[in-house]
C-alpha cells in the first residue's frame, strides 16, 4: 500500500492481516507492506502502475483511498475498519464517553447448530445416500437371488427330474433347501458388499460416523434375513406355479411389482407415514434401520419391528410351502396364484 | 413285501384309481398293464409318495411306508428328466447321496454303473450332449442308484432300443434274485410276458385281472383249432362246438370242454385228412383285450 504522509503509514501498520480472513492460495496469511511516497500524485502513479494494490491519502476526517479499477476488498475493508475505529474513539473522547461504553451490549453470540448435531446424527446426505444402499441392495438382492431361486424349481420342474426328487426326499426339504442355500448366498454378498462400503468410509472424512452407522448395520442384517427369506418362500412358490422357464415372467410379476412399489416407498414417504411404514414388513427392512441411523426410535420400535417381519416371514413360509407342495408335481401348463391356493395334495 | 390296500385317488369328480389292490411279494417281478389314463402312474405315484392317495394305504413289510422307506426304493417315474446342464456323474452321485449313500459310494457306484452301460467315457459330459437313447440309461441308472429295497418303474422299456432293452431286463432279474420286488409298468405285452411273474391289469383305475400268466391264459376260453386236407365245414353242425371261424381247410372252435373237444377230434380222425388239431393258446394281448373289453 502507497501512502502520504506518517497518519496515513500509521492506519496502514494497524491493519491486522488476520482479520483479512482470506487466506491466500498458497495457504499463507496475507501480509501487508506499507511504502510511503511523496504525495498524493505519487501515490496515484504508484497505484495505476501496480506498485501498490491500494493508495491511502488525506487525513483523520478525510480519508480517502485510491484504486485501480477492482480494489482488493478485504484490504479495503481493513483499512476502513482501523479508520472507522479511529474516528469512533476521538468522536466517542470528543462526547465524553468510551468506545467500551459505547458499543456495549452489540455483539451478536453466534451459535452453529450444524455442529452442535453432528455428534447425535449423521450429515443429511450421509443418510440419504445410506438409505438408498440399504434398500437398494435389499432390493437387487430380492430380485436377483429370487429369481434364481424360482428358476432353479421350474428347471427341476420343466426337466421333470422333480418327480425323482419328490420321490427321494420330502418336497418341504427340498424347498427348505433352496432357499437356506439361497438365503446364505445373499447374505454372503450383502454382507461383503456392506463390509466394503464400511471399510471405504474409514478413508474419506465421513468416518466419524462410523459408530452410529455401524449400529444401524447391526439392525439391517436380521431385518434383511427375515425379509429375503419372507420373499425366498414366495419366490420358489412363484417358481412351482410356472411349469416352463418362458412361464416365470407372469408367475413372479406380482412379486416383481410389490418390490418395485415398496423400493419407491421407502425413498419417498415422509413424517408419520414414513414411521408407519417402517413396522409394515419388508418396507421395515428398507426404513428402520434408516431411522435407527436418524437416531428417532425407542429402542422397542425396531423389536417391534423385528417381530412383524418375523410372524409375516412364517406365514409365508406356510403358504408358499403350501403352494410349493401342491403346484410342484402340476406340470401341464402354469397355474394362476388363485388356481395354486385350491390345488389339493 | 409291498402291499396295496384299497388305494384310491380321485381329480375333483373324476375316480382315476378305484380301490385298487395287489401285493408285489419278495423278489417278484411284477407287471403293470393297461391302457392309457388306466390309473397305472397315479397307482405309482402314489406308491412312491409323490401324490397322496384319496383312500387306502400303501403297506411295506407288512406296515405303512415310511418317508424313510421311500428314500430306499427306486423310481423311474414316467415323466423322464434329470438336469440337462450337469454333467452325467455329479448328478447321478447327488441322487446317491439323495438316497442316503455317502459322496465316495454314490461316485462310485454311479461311475460303475455307466460303466456297465457304455457310457464310461461321457460321466464328464453335460447330459444334454448325450443321444437320447444314453440320457435313457442315465435314467435307468438313476433309478437303481442307492441300492435299492424295491423298484418302482414306469414305462421303464419305452423309448429303448433293442440292446438297451436286454440291459435292462438283465438288470430287473439281477434285483429280483437278490430278493427286492419289481413293480413296472408297459405297454410292450410279449415284454411283460417274458419277464414277470405276475400281471396285473387295470382298466379305467380298476384291477380287472391279477395272477400269473398261466393263470390268466387258464381263466381264458377254451380255443382249439382245426386243419384238414378237405372242407372243415362240417364243425357247424357238432354239438357242443362254437365254431369261431371257418376258413376252407382250417376252423377255429370253442368246445365246451375237454370231452367235447376230444369227439371233435375222433370225428375229424373218422373223416380222415386231419393236419393239425392244437389247443390256441391266447397272447397276453389278446386276454388284455378280453378283460380290458368288459
Amino acid at each position: 500500500m502507497a501512502t502520504t504522509g506518517p497518519d496515513a503509514t500509521s492506519v496502514v501498520e494497524r491493519v491486522d492481516p488476520a482479520a483479512m480472513g482470506a487466506l491466500s492460495f498458497d495457504g499463507e496469511e496475507p501480509t501487508v507492506t506499507v511504502e510511503e511516497v511523496a504525495d498524493r500524485s505519487a501515490a496515484e502513479e504508484s497505484v495505476l502502475e501496480g506498485d501498490a494494490d491500494l493508495a491511502l491519502v488525506g487525513g483523520p476526517g478525510e480519508w480517502e483511498v485510491l484504486a485501480d479499477g477492482s480494489p482488493p476488498t478485504t484490504l479495503l475493508g481493513a483499512v476502513s475498519d482501523v479508520v472507522r475505529t479511529d474516528a469512533l474513539a476521538a468522536n466517542a473522547e470528543a462526547a465524553g464517553t468510551s468506545v467500551t461504553e459505547l458499543t456495549a451490549g452489540t455483539e451478536v453470540r453466534l451459535t452453529d447448530l450444524a455442529e452442535v448435531t453432528e455428534d447425535e446424527g449423521m450429515p443429511e446426505q450421509v443418510t440419504f445416500l445410506l438409505g438408498f444402499g440399504f434398500a437398494f441392495l435389499f432390493y437387487m438382492a430380492a430380485i436377483m437371488f429370487g429369481m434364481q431361486i424360482a428358476s432353479s424349481v421350474v428347471e427341476e420342474k420343466q426337466s421333470r427330474i422333480v418327480e425323482i426328487l419328490a420321490a427321494a426326499i420330502p418336497v418341504r426339504q427340498l424347498l427348505m433347501g433352496k432357499v437356506a442355500g439361497n438365503t446364505l448366498l445373499a447374505f454372503g454378498q450383502m454382507a461383503l458388499l456392506v463390509a466394503t462400503a464400511l471399510v471405504g468410509l474409514t478413508f474419506t472424512d465421513l468416518d466419524v460416523a462410523l459408530p452410529g452407522l455401524a449400529e444401524a448395520v447391526g439392525w439391517y442384517l436380521p431385518f434383511f434375513l427375515l425379509g429375503f427369506v419372507a420373499l425366498a418362500c414366495i419366490w420358489a412358490a412363484a417358481g412351482a406355479l410356472a411349469s416352463r422357464t418362458e412361464d416365470l415372467q407372469s408367475t413372479t410379476m406380482p412379486l416383481t411389482m410389490v418390490l418395485v412399489v415398496a423400493f419407491i416407498a421407502a425413498l419417498n414417504l415422509q413424517g408419520v407415514w414414513r414411521e408407519v411404514a417402517s413396522f409394515v414388513p419388508l418396507l421395515s427392512t428398507l426404513l428402520m434401520p434408516l431411522r435407527i441411523l436418524e437416531g428417532d426410535v425407542s429402542w422397542w420400535e425396531p423389536v417391534l419391528a423385528l417381530v412383524l417381519v418375523a410372524l409375516f416371514c412364517l406365514v409365508t413360509i406356510l403358504v408358499g410351502t403350501r403352494l410349493y407342495q401342491r403346484a410342484l408335481l402340476h406340470t401341464s401348463g402354469s397355474l394362476s396364484w388363485r388356481k395354486g391356493m385350491r390345488l389339493s395334495e | 413285501m409291498l402291499e396295496l390296500r384299497g388305494l384310491t385317488r380321485r381329480y375333483g369328480d373324476v375316480l382315476a384309481v378305484d380301490e385298487v389292490s395287489f401285493t408285489v411279494p419278495r423278489g417278484a417281478m411284477v407287471g403293470f398293464v393297461g391302457g392309457n389314463g388306466a390309473g397305472k402312474t397315479t397307482t405309482m405315484r402314489m406308491v412312491m409318495g409323490v401324490l397322496a392317495p384319496s383312500a387306502g394305504e400303501v403297506l411295506w413289510q407288512g406296515r405303512p411306508v415310511t418317508a424313510g422307506d421311500r428314500a430306499r426304493f427306486g423310481y423311474m417315474p414316467e415323466e423322464r428328466g434329470l438336469y440337462p446342464k450337469q454333467p452325467v456323474l455329479p448328478q447321478l452321485t447327488y441322487l446317491g447321496q439323495l438316497h442316503g449313500m455317502s459322496a465316495p459310494a454314490a461316485r462310485e457306484r454311479s461311475r460303475d454303473l455307466l460303466e456297465r452301460f457304455g457310457l464310461g467315457e461321457r460321466v464328464k459330459d453335460k447330459l444334454e450332449t448325450l443321444s437320447l437313447g444314453n440320457q435313457q440309461r442315465a435314467q435307468i441308472i438313476a433309478s437303481v442308484l442307492g441300492d435299492p429295497t424295491l423298484l418302482v418303474l414306469d414305462e421303464p422299456f419305452s423309448g429303448l432300443d433293442p440292446s438297451a432293452v436286454d440291459q435292462m431286463s438283465e438288470l430287473l432279474r439281477e434285483h429280483t434274485a437278490r430278493g427286492v420286488p419289481v413293480l413296472f409298468s408297459s405297454h410292450q405285452l410279449e415284454l411283460v410276458d417274458r419277464l414277470c411273474d405276475s400281471i396285473v391289469v387295470l382298466h379305467q383305475g380298476r384291477v380287472v385281472a391279477h395272477g400269473s400268466a398261466e393263470q390268466l391264459r387258464a381263466g381264458a376260453p377254451l380255443r382249439y383249432r382245426l386243419t384238414m386236407a378237405g372242407d372243415t365245414g362240417w364243425v357247424r353242425g357238432v354239438p357242443g362246438v362254437e365254431v369261431l371261424d371257418v376258413d376252407g381247410p382250417t376252423a377255429v372252435v370253442a368246445p365246451a370242454d375237454e370231452q367235447v373237444a376230444e369227439r371233435l377230434l375222433v370225428d375229424a380222425v373218422a373223416r380222415g385228412g386231419v393236419r393239425e388239431f392244437a389247443r390256441v393258446v391266447p397272447t397276453l394281448s389278446e386276454i388284455y383285450r378280453e378283460v380290458a373289453s368288459v
